[in-house]
């Protein structure tokens, strides 16, 4: 197999989009917005299992795509309950702005 | 009869409920209430009682729960013992020693059994170790006797209480006392160790205590009540003493014959043959310290002063505590110890019969030369009390219980007839007069035989019931008395004891000259009230609480006043009513006293002999002699005292003919030959010079070492105090700010925003990287 694209350039992608992710998770204040955010920075962690495990791990390179199949999974499962949570937090307080949900401020 | 047999044990605890009853409930606000509910409850016990002793005559007998003929019962006794085995739980047979069923009933001189027992009920009441301290009744049928002879005085005691106290405002406080004390009397008959014994014979000593100080008010009766607390501690303390000696040799107290019970006959021996302390044996030692319990109790020789004084009391009460009962607990104490007293061969009863016979023969001298009616009868007392010790120390058990038996109602009958007595002097105007300058010396005057006479046609029931009480005191045949002293008299004759015998004899005579000197005084000749000699009271009382005492006298008399009696009418007037209830306790006791002594009357005829058979004991004999001895004296007695007092004191004044005869022998005795002196010149100034060295050790030594203690203390303190704040104080000060400044710092991080913790978390995992990347490596 020849080697077209380099481990790094895979990686230097999957940094960029984690912190993508990260600024849209600290930055937004919608709360879909940040729940995107942790998406994408989960996508780039899946990324990296992917590049990681084609590249560094003897063949049959499977271990790193089971795990990003598993995490895409609970990520979806975690999307669902994090939506779910919007949605109550939306009907509580009538915001789906996260700086107004500071309940539990010391 | 099973009732009876089954619930002895309500006779003491119906009088324990009189008591609770009027102290803790509202009845104590009501005189009337209070004294029916005692005299209810004692009825009550005299029927229990007076059926126990039916039913122990019967020769009936409570063996687990059934009741057996006494002679079955021995052999089922005999039977089971080694199935019941150790004394555990209620009801158990005690075990019979070997061949001892038939052996109860007389045996040959010198060896001496109870009868067997027909109740003995025990339960657990202190495992000591591995084994159990038990409690109980054990009744045999001197114990149902003395039961019988109890409850029926004290009813009669109430009764006339309830007349004589009426005046009182404490009396259901005094029908309180009295209940707990024939409670704690009637235990002690019935109790079944000498534990119990002694417990309720302290409760007793508290009851005389504080009945001795019911007039508190009075400087003389609460220093009388002292007295007599404490110098029948001494007697106690020895006592307790005995009883821990006996229960170190015999590791029980319990009553009985039985392995593990002090009458033992093994037990006995070994007692009799091992020497303890100084070269005495066992037994003696513990008979001698059992004994000087009784010669506090019973008021014998050294320890007898505090009986007269305890005349302070109200009568009711020197005719229950002082006459009837508490006092001859003493004497039962060592009719009941007596295989113990026995079991050294003569010793101790030697000692006993000695301080006995001395006592009888003292008292009586020193009631020669009284004026206080009832002084005279608190040293008949004490001399009575004499003969039934000496005759116990004779061997002769069965005399001196019934001694003490015929006594008991007699001399509870005088007692209460001197009552009813004073009762009607202080009724008098004269009496009247003194009660309301000072009510003490009213008192002691209203009781001085010098200003009584006449009495009889005033006072009809009191003279006739008081004559028969004199009689069998003195000694006439077939008043209880006779039976009873003639019995003693006999132990001492046919046991050959001459001097015993002599000193007996004599002091009977003077029981016989002393009464006919009161009883001529007080009932005879002319009324001597009117110019009364007039006892000088060093000491008044306070008037305070007694005025509701007075006032009531004063109102009782009002109808008299205007009557316009002067003192010497010789009529029965209004101030000589005897109140119903004291004649009833003075008919029933009367009619005791004259056919007490048919209970064991010296003839082979069917009933005589009764108490002795009944008792299993030998019979003894009527001597002849004795009873002719006896007689003649008691009528010489009689005589001498009629012959000699028959003229004299036509005015209260007058000298007394024995004291113009032998003026220095009659101050002596008058004054009870000094012994009150000697003890407060020997004793009281020991004790006192005692007190001023501890109170200078106290203040000198003592005070300084506390003082200087304290002192060192408060700098010890002060020193302390300067360490703790100016170090100690400011460390955990400012740490605790610091905490608090910290927190208040801190709580600005906790924002609440989720995306301020997330950028926390982020940095966080870059430093970690940064330090992982670069501080690591």
């Amino acid at each position: 197999m020849t080697q077209a694209i380099p481990l790094e350039a895979v990686l230097v992608l999957a940094a960029a989009l984690f912190c993508i992710g990260l600024f849209g998770a600290l930055s937004r204040r919608n709360m879909v917005g940040v729940l995107m955010g942790v998406e994408l920075m989960l996508n780039a962690v899946n990324i990296n299992m992917v590049a990681i495990g084609r590249y560094l791990e003897p063949y049959p390179y499977v271990a790193g795509q089971t795990f990003t199949i598993f995490i895409i999974t609970v990520a979806a499962a975690e999307a669902a309950v994090g939506l779910a949570m919007i949605i109550a937090i939306y009907r509580t307080w009538l915001t789906s702005n996260v700086d107004s949900v500071d309940s539990l401020k010391g | 009869m099973a009732f009876f047999l089954t619930y002895a044990w309500l006779i003491p605890a119906l009088p324990l409920l009189g008591c609770a009853l009027i102290t803790f409930t509202p009845l104590r606000r009501s005189k009337l209430a209070s004294g029916w509910t005692a005299i209810a409850l004692m009825l009550c016990a005299t029927v229990l009682a007076v059926g126990l002793l039916a039913a122990t005559a019967q020769g009936l007998a409570l063996r687990d729960g059934q009741v057996v003929p006494l002679a079955a019962a021995a052999g089922h006794g005999e039977a089971t013992a080694p199935a019941t085995g150790e004394g555990h739980g209620e009801a158990t047979t005690p075990a019979t020693g070997e061949g001892h069923g038939e052996a109860a009933p007389a045996e040959g001189h010198g060896t001496f059994a109870f009868p067997e027992p027909n109740v003995v009920q025990r339960f657990a009441w202190a495992p000591i170790g591995e084994s159990v301290f038990a409690m109980g009744v054990y009744i045999d049928t001197p114990v149902a006797a003395m039961l019988a002879m109890v409850t029926i005085t004290a009813t009669c005691i109430h009764l006339f209480s309830l007349g004589y106290m009426a005046a009182n405002p404490r009396q259901s406080r005094f029908f309180s006392f009295i209940s707990l004390f024939t409670a704690a009397m009637l235990l002690m008959t019935m109790a079944d160790n000498l534990l119990l014994f002694f417990m309720a014979w302290e409760v007793m000593g508290l009851c005389s205590y504080l009945l001795i100080g019911f007039l508190f008010e009075r400087p003389q009766a609460y220093r009388a009540a002292v007295k007599a607390f404490i110098t029948t501690r001494i007697g106690d303390v020895l006592m307790l003493l005995g009883l821990v000696y006996l229960y170190t040799q015999a590791g029980s107290l319990a009553f009985g014959t039985g392995a593990g019970e002090i009458f033992n006959p093994e037990l006995l021996k070994r007692l009799g043959s091992e020497s303890g302390f100084f070269g005495v044996s066992h037994a003696t030692g513990i008979g001698l310290l059992l004994f000087a319990g009784t010669v506090g109790k019973s008021a014998q020789f050294p320890l007898h002063v505090w009986l007269p004084d305890a005349m302070e009391g109200p009568t009711p009460v020197s005719a229950l505590i002082h006459a009837a009962t508490m006092v001859s607990a003493g004497v039962f104490l060592i009719a009941r110890t007596f295989p113990i007293l026995q079991a050294d061969n003569g010793t101790t009863l030697a000692a006993v019969t000695l301080i006995g016979a001395f006592t009888a023969l003292f008292a009586a001298t020193i009631a020669v030369a009284q004026y206080d009616i009832k002084r005279i009868l608190a040293y008949s007392t004490l001399s009575q009390l004499g003969f039934m010790v000496a005759a116990i120390g004779l061997g002769g058990w069965v005399a001196g219980m019934f001694h003490l038996l015929t006594h008991a109602f007699f001399k509870a009958l005088l007692f209460l007839g001197s009552g009813s007595i004073i009762h009607g002097m202080e009724a008098t105007p004269q009496m009247k007069a003194l009660h309301h300058q000072d009510e003490y010396a009213a008192q002691q005057t209203a009781q001085d035989i010098r200003n009584m006479g006449g009495l009889r046609t005033r006072m009809p029931w009191t003279f006739w019931t008081y004559t028969l009480g004199y009689l069998a005191l003195a000694g006439i045949v077939p008043f209880a008395g006779f039976w009873s002293k003639d019995e003693i008299l006999a132990h001492a004759f046919v046991g050959a004891n001459w001097v015993v015998f002599g000193v007996l004899t004599l002091a009977a005579f003077l029981t016989a000259f002393y009464m006919t000197r009161q009883w001529r005084l007080v009932f005879f000749g002319e009324f001597r009230g009117g110019q009364p000699v007039v006892f000088q009271n060093p000491e008044p009382a306070p008037r305070t609480a007694h005025h509701s005492h007075a006032d009531h006298h004063t109102h009782h008399d009002d109808h008299h006043d205007t009557h316009g009696h002067d003192d010497h009418h010789s009529n029965t007037g209004p101030n000589w009513q005897e109140h119903p209830s004291m004649i009833a306790a003075l008919v029933v006791l009367a009619s005791f006293a004259v056919t007490a002594g048919f209970f064991n009357l010296p003839f082979a005829i069917p009933g005589g002999h009764w108490l002795s058979s009944l008792w299993r004991q030998e019979a003894a004999p009527l001597n002849f002699i004795v009873a002719g001895v006896s007689l003649l004296v008691a009528l010489g007695g009689i005589a001498a005292g009629w012959s000699l007092y028959g003229g004299a004191f036509a005015g209260a004044h007058d000298t007394d003919p024995l004291n113009r005869q032998a003026p220095a022998l009659f101050r002596l005795l008058n004054e009870k030959y000094r012994i009150d002196e000697l003890y407060a010149a020997s004793f009281g100034r020991l004790t006192a010079i005692l007190a001023l060295a501890w109170a200078w050790m106290d203040h000198a030594i003592l005070d300084g070492v506390v003082n200087s203690i304290g002192r060192l203390t408060l700098f010890i303190g002060q020193l302390n105090f300067i360490v703790d704040d100016t170090l100690l104080n400011d460390g955990p000060d400012a740490l605790a700010s610091g905490t608090l400044a910290t927190g208040k710092r801190t709580r600005r991080l906790q924002t609440g925003k989720a995306q301020d913790y997330l950028s926390y978390v982020f940095g966080g995992a870059v430093i970690l990287a940064l330090v992982y990347l670069y501080v690591l490596k």
